[in-house]
């Protein structure tokens, strides 16, 4: 008994959060021990965030208790969570650009030598934590010159250093490259040995086996169970999570490859992309499958006439079209789902409505003057056919999950009714369910005769989803697949394979 | 994912006519610490006073929406206005062709305006401090910094007269409230206004043609600047140089006070009444005109604070 006492961290016992209208959290009871990596999983809306907030102290729990090292504990705020032992480390990092990595690692607890910071001192014992982790980066560079992976270590290293004894990460993968994340891991292990804890969120199941210990599940706020990893299948983990059984991840398609639509020849940015040529039929899917970085979004653009193409034709319907906008090539049939969808995708404080009908305006206008009746009756459509989860079509896209802003990203491109659509990372950051149901909504584009060009960093899901796989590498196409010859080991040839960009 | 499902019914209530409760609180205050507010004079009084500040501040509506801010729109109305009656004194013209060309010089300027902060990449704030500048140097060239004065009755009528009990600025005030919120209602024009401002990037992506959209939001502004300045000239019998030296920033604090973030026509309607309607109450308590102006700078303050206080509670329940 005292044994296992010891071996416990954290504990919560019945905790509950309730807002009004919905319980958040009912009754979650969990453990977390010492020295594992524990998963917390569940789709999006199950709770996860919730749940952090009480351990940061963010929000009050309404009932329940937390123990932590054997003793009830109560959290106020973000500095009583970091007394106790807590770190937390959220998807939007909280570093400031315009200071060095040191600085941001002792930010507020700077090391004082006559109340003035000990410069020395502070990068002495910062190149000795980043040291210990296992990270290399210069203490003294700026974290505006970072890449997020390495903005992530420092996030760790700080949290390290304010002795954590349990670090919570939200979806810390999500935009990070497979080298990144195996980095990331690495230092996950050394928290680990240390005997510390690391609860670790994540959407990405081939993770989650990689290097978690247990893992527990939530699902509509509640606790559905826990279980070590090793005891448990993929199947069993998506029906724990979405509460009944996936039949498959990637659903079938029906749809007849066509005719040729989009033909792009020694297209070329003249710095990053290119030049490359490649096609796209009707009924097709195309998947783009690289590393973050390959240039895949910067190809994208061009494609779509959000930035300025330096050479290189693209004929649509056999017909060399030349674009300079967006607006260009949305009147020519191409649509673009960008990456980031609250940054490029969504006007955040504005309603469904108004986000799903932007794009397609023409459509419901008339003399110039925007019939509301059509636009109401079109964004309740594209609610109801995509199961997008909202009180209404007024409600503002900021107060949506994930998964449902991007159905409402994807609304927005299907009411314009386009023959061309490119989903750039569609499902990142989203859960099985809404995954699964993106990849309906491509297939049915498919079937319905015209072309989809998915880029995906996850192999699965391109292999998964695609008629033809490109694989571009450092601006260029490295490699072709096709869907006879889809294998795990051919595209992580093309991967390494060595091209000249040139 | 399901809460929020219900919010409470005060907020409902505040979202819906939100700053239209502060007016008609005001209302009732004044209406019971000052004896003659409720007089038609005076009720007719404050309606007239608002109308130049709104009408401006109606254009500020479009550029703030935009996600930019137009400095120079006083000095654009006071140019107009003694434009338009150089052109009835100097030059003979009759008063609907001035009143013609004064306008088109509105919409000029601020479609000259909009082109220098699309193509010459100036940011607004400094685009139009030195437009602004350009034209307070222009209006007293023109008019030698004298007042040109004498402007014929059908001229301004349009300052003073009445329709019925209705001054004639308050019927115009009135049009251009209901071409406004349609225009931002139900045109293409208004939602990629609303699109743009709120995130540049995304506009673009979604096809909204962003450079023709910000250089017609500055014409609109010249053009209500424009409008303005020839009321103004109007009630004042003349064109005067100096005059609606602060209406840029009277204009701003009336859409600041209606409330941006849910930024409308009728809550800047309802943000010139505020301030309309405070000092008429102050001039009636005979408080000293210099105790409004610091009046007025605590309540752009505290309406901003109460506005971001209410949207960080939203955002965090």
């Amino acid at each position: 008994m005292s044994d296992k006492r010891q071996k416990v961290f954290l504990e919560l016992k019945n905790v509950s959060k309730q807002f009004p209208g919905v319980k958040a959290l009912s009754n979650v009871s969990l453990t977390i021990n010492k020295g594992e990596i524990h998963a917390l999983v569940g789709e999006n809306g199950a709770g996860k965030s919730t749940l952090m907030k009480i351990l940061s102290g963010a929000y009050k729990r309404d009932g329940g208790d937390i123990f932590i090292e054997g003793s009830r504990a109560e959290i106020h705020g973000p500095k009583e969570a970091e007394a106790l032992g807590i770190s937390i480390i959220y998807q939007e990092l909280n570093l400031i650009p315009g200071l060095t990595v040191a600085e941001n690692i002792y930010l507020g607890r700077q090391p004082r030598k006559n109340g003035c910071i000990a410069w020395k001192r502070m990068f002495c014992d910062a190149e000795k934590l980043l040291q210990e982790l296992g990270i290399e980066l210069d203490v003294k560079a700026l974290v505006r010159g970072l890449s997020i992976a390495q903005r992530q270590m420092v996030e760790i290293a700080k949290a390290v250093s304010c002795n954590a004894k349990l670090v919570i990460m939200d979806e810390p993968t999500s935009s990070l490259t497979h080298q990144e994340t195996q980095l990331l891991f690495k230092i996950m292990e050394n928290i680990k040995e240390k005997g510390n804890a690391v609860i670790f969120i994540t959407h990405r199941m081939d993770e989650i086996f990689s290097i978690c210990d247990r893992l527990s599940v939530l699902r509509d706020g509640c606790y559905i169970g826990t279980s070590d990893v090793r005891d448990i299948s993929r199947d069993e983990l998506i029906t724990m999570m979405i509460g009944r059984k996936l039949t498959q991840q990637y659903p079938d398609r029906n749809s007849k490859i066509g005719e040729l639509l989009l033909e792009v020849s020694e297209i070329t940015d003249g710095k990053k992309v290119g030049p490359l040529s490649f096609e796209v039929h009707r009924g097709e899917v195309v998947g783009f499958y690289g590393l973050v970085g390959a240039g895949r979004t910067e190809l994208m653009r061009l494609l779509f006439g959000a930035d300025r193409k330096k050479g290189g034709t693209i004929k649509l319907r056999g017909e060399e079209i030349k674009i300079h906008s967006p607006k260009e090539s949305i009147k020519r049939g191409i649509g673009f789902v960008t990456e980031d969808r609250k940054g490029e995708g969504l006007f955040l404080p504005f309603s469904c409505a108004f986000n799903i009908s932007l794009v397609s305006l023409r459509k419901i206008r008339k003399y110039g003057i925007l019939n509301l009746k059509k636009e109401k009756e079109a964004a309740e459509r594209y609610i109801k056919e995509l199961n997008i989860v909202t009180p209404s079509r007024n409600q503002k896209a900021a107060l949506l999950s994930g998964g449902n802003q991007q159905k409402i990203v994807v609304s927005k491109w299907l009411f314009s009714d386009l023959d061309l659509m490119i989903l750039d990372e569609p499902t990142r950051g989203i859960d099985v369910g809404a995954k699964r149901e993106i990849y309906e909504i491509i297939n049915v584009l498919a079937e319905e005769g015209k072309a989809v060009i998915v880029v995906s960093s996850e192999m699965e899901e391109i292999m998964g989803i695609s008629d033809r796989i490109y694989v571009m590498r450092d601006g260029a196409l490295s490699g072709e697949v096709k869907k006879e010859e889809f294998s795990q080991e051919k595209i992580s040839d093309f991967l390494l394979k060595e091209v000249n960009a040139g | 994912m399901k809460r929020r499902v219900k919010a409470s019914y005060l907020s409902v209530i505040w979202n819906r006519l939100g700053v239209w409760l502060v007016v008609i609180g005001l209302f009732f205050l004044i209406t019971v610490t000052c004896d003659n507010f409720l007089s038609r004079a005076n009720l007719i009084n404050v309606v007239r006073q608002i109308c130049v500040n709104a009408i401006v501040a109606l254009g500020a509506t479009f550029v703030i929406l935009g996600g930019e801010i137009d400095l120079s729109q006083g000095a654009v109305a006071a140019l107009i206005g003694c434009e338009g009656a150089y052109f009835m004194m100097h030059m003979g013209f009759p008063v609907w062709a001035a009143i013609s060309a004064a306008l088109l010089t509105g919409v000029f300027i601020g479609t000259v305006t909009g082109m220098i902060i699309t193509f010459l990449r100036v940011p607004s704030f400094i685009a139009t401090l030195g437009v602004q500048y350009i034209l307070q140097g222009a209006v007293l060239l023109l008019t030698n910094s004298q007042p040109i004065s004498g402007l014929p009755e059908s001229f301004t009528k349009l300052g003073r007269g009445y329709i019925g009990i209705i001054p004639i600025p308050t019927i115009i005030l009135l049009i251009m409230v209901v071409i406004g919120f349609f225009v931002l209602r139900y045109t293409s024009f208004g939602r990629n206004c609303l699109a743009t401002g709120e995130n540049t990037q995304a506009a673009v992506l979604s096809g909204v043609s962003v450079i023709k959209t910000k250089i017609v939001i500055f014409a609109i502004a010249g053009t209500m600047s424009a409008l303005g300045g020839i009321i103004l000239a109007a009630r004042l019998s003349s064109g005067q140089p100096s005059a609606a030296s602060d209406l840029s920033l009277q204009a701003l604090a009336a859409v600041f006070i209606g409330g941006t973030s849910r930024g409308s026509v009728m809550n800047t309607l309802a943000g010139a009444l505020i301030i309309g309607l405070i000092n008429n109450g102050l001039n009636l308590l005979e408080v000293n005109a210099y105790w409004q102006k610091i009046a007025l700078g605590a309540i752009i303050i505290g309406a901003i604070a109460l506005d971001s206080y209410r949207v960080s509670k939203e955002s965090q329940s």
